[in-house]
């Protein structure tokens, strides 16, 4: 009897772990689906949006002792200023040419970030130590970490806060006009220019909260980012492109997914199985699990 | 017309090296232009042919004891073989997603490489020992490998721009979808271009193993030698036939005098000089070139 309890507690475990995963996952990918949604923009450097965040909140930490969920907002600002000043000053440039030069801009954009910082910061791991970290409170054989917890909260909060943003808040209708069909929405008014400019500050704005949360309980260095551009890739394809929920649905997959991974197998092969994934559902449902994507 | 370097009789083996890696890379920027620059879908994961390559060839070497010719040969016929199968899916992404699953791809099979031992209990891959084979100590016999391998990729490169086939790529390039309407068969000639330049880039890396007699996952791997090739050929010119050659040619020698001393400064002009072929050259110094003499 004891061997099925544990059996069935190392599932759950892995479920749980995985679903909490799942909601950060779904927090920046987000970011990921709007921008592509909007803007018909890959991008490349969203990993490295992350990686702004997660340091924000890390020196803000190491040098004022300022607790990490609490320089969220600025984790935010950062982000979303560094998105924004490379979304009109280069991005502007190439969003309406092909789509060939938009993720190589993106692309050396992710190359210029990410040794920028290696050179500001050194490639050491760090992490953000606090006293709560690694406590957690157990439901029966499972135990749940309270960092953890707390980022899954936020993120779920904050992927509803966006996909209501966009449904009832004018901006984020205008945003959403604008994303249906360009032409018809500058007819009817809506500046493109300043979309642009609200969906990729808004965009980075909510990854560089989920790099802030992920600070509080993975390391962190200044290469992190590619990894989880890919993983976003993936959580998009898996929603579907471009659909907010779909996110959702895609993060909290993929999350239990590696989870499992890791659990029965080994961490190392997270992002492979994050590939494998991808390459099923581009066989078999190209428009996401919902069905809801942009197909090409 | 560029003139084609004959082989010059040396006597420094610094210097056959030297031009041994410059002709390495002069073949894999071409190779890659074939499907990236006269198709149009960016390969942002072609290091994962190399890498195949790489160790296809020094597992056949090593373990199975086959002889250098035999090994690299069908180390590029196992690179088109795995090319076919992962690009009949992945093209069916349009350019800026295709990109991503190619990168999702080389990571996902660095990944496994590197993995795979320690997860299945076997003794294959050999994981982060990286192996090891026998030692030639001719720097010659390399350099005429290498300049042969080149001068082969080239005159496809040259061919493929002159017949149908490249015909068939570049109108996929222009209007893809015109192409089909036309009755082209884009798959077959996406997937064919896609197999050719893997098959190529494999051959390249099997040399490349038994060149440095070493090798390891996360080197061959890296997500570097990716962005060379696009780096090299953007900047001499994508598309053209010998805009990757020279573009490869400045490119690995920069590589040479700083990229050992300043490696992260040295990314980081890549990334810049991504970023301002892409806002201001995108065809590149060929294409400079080309501009300045139709002026006349």
């Amino acid at each position: 009897m004891e061997g099925e309890k544990a059996v069935v507690a190392l599932l759950l475990q892995a479920l749980v772990t995985g679903l909490l995963m799942g909601g950060v996952y779904a927090a920046y990918s987000s970011g990921f689906s709007l921008i592509f949604g909007v803007m018909n923009i890959v991008n490349i450097f969203h990993g490295e949006l992350i990686m702004i965040g997660a340091f924000t909140t890390y020196w803000l930490f190491t040098l004022y002792h300022v607790d990490p969920f609490l320089t969220l907002p600025v984790s935010i600002l950062s982000a979303s200023l560094l998105g924004y000043v490379i979304q009109r000053f280069l991005i502007n440039r190439v969003v309406e040419a092909p789509p060939m030069m938009s993720y190589l801009c993106t692309f050396g954009i992710h190359l210029i970030l990410a040794n920028l910082a290696l050179l500001a910061w050194s490639a050491d791991f760090r992490t953000v130590t606090t006293s709560y970290s690694g406590e957690g409170f157990s439901v029966g054989p499972i135990t749940v970490p309270l960092a953890r917890l707390a980022t899954f909260g936020i993120a779920i909060v904050t992927t509803f806060a966006i996909y209501w943003f966009l449904e009832k808040n004018r901006h984020g209708k205008a945003i959403r006009a604008a994303s249906q069909d360009k032409e018809m929405a500058r007819l009817v008014g809506i500046d493109i220019r300043k979309v642009y400019a609200l969906t990729f500050a808004l965009g980075a704005g909510i990854t560089g909260m989920a790099g802030g949360l992920i600070s509080t309980y993975f390391v962190i260095y200044p290469q992190m980012g590619l990894p989880y551009t890919i993983t976003a890739f993936c959580v998009v394809v898996l929603g579907g492109m471009g659909y907010i929920p779909g996110a959702l649905v895609g993060g909290l997959l993929l999350g239990i997914i590696q989870s499992l991974t890791a659990t029965y197998l080994t961490s190392g092969l997270s992002v492979a199985i994050t590939f494998i994934l991808l390459f099923i559902i581009l066989i078999l449902k190209p428009q996401g699990i919902m069905g809801r994507g942009a197909v090409e | 017309m560029l003139l084609l370097l004959f082989p010059l009789l040396k006597p420094q083996g610094y210097y056959f090296r030297m031009f041994s890696m410059m002709f390495l890379w002069m073949g894999l920027s071409s190779a890659w232009n074939i499907t990236s620059g006269f198709a149009g879908y960016i390969d942002f994961g072609a290091v994962a042919y190399f890498g195949i390559g790489n160790y296809a060839t020094a597992l056949l070497m090593t373990k199975a004891g086959l002889p250098f010719t035999s090994s690299v040969l069908i180390s590029g016929i196992l690179s088109s073989f795995i090319a076919m199968f992962i690009g009949r899916y992945t093209m069916r992404l349009r350019g800026a997603y295709f990109g991503i699953a190619t990168l999702a791809f080389a990571e996902a099979v660095k990944q496994i490489v590197f993995e795979f031992d320690r997860t299945f209990k076997v003794t294959l891959f050999e994981g982060s020992h990286g192996i090891t084979l026998p030692i030639v100590h001719d720097d010659r016999f390399f350099y005429y490998i290498f300049l042969g391998i080149l001068f082969f990729i080239v005159l496809t490169a040259f061919l493929i721009d002159r017949n149908k086939f490249g015909y068939a790529l570049k109108a996929i390039k222009e209007a893809e979808g015109s192409a089909e309407l036309a009755g082209v068969n884009t798959r077959r000639y996406k997937v064919a271009s896609y197999a050719l330049s893997a098959s190529l880039i494999g051959i390249l890396g099997g040399v490349n193993a038994y060149w440095l007699t070493y090798i390891s996952p996360l080197d061959v791997f890296s997500v570097i030698h990716t962005i060379h090739m696009i780096v090299m050929a953007l900047f001499g010119g994508i598309g053209t036939v010998f805009g990757p050659v020279l573009g490869a040619c400045v490119i690995s020698l920069a590589n040479e005098l700083i990229g050992a001393k300043l490696l992260y400064t040295y990314l980081l002009m890549l990334g810049a000089i991504l970023l301002v072929v892409v806002l201001f050259l995108p065809r590149g110094v060929i294409g400079l070139i080309s501009m300045k003499r139709s002026r006349r």
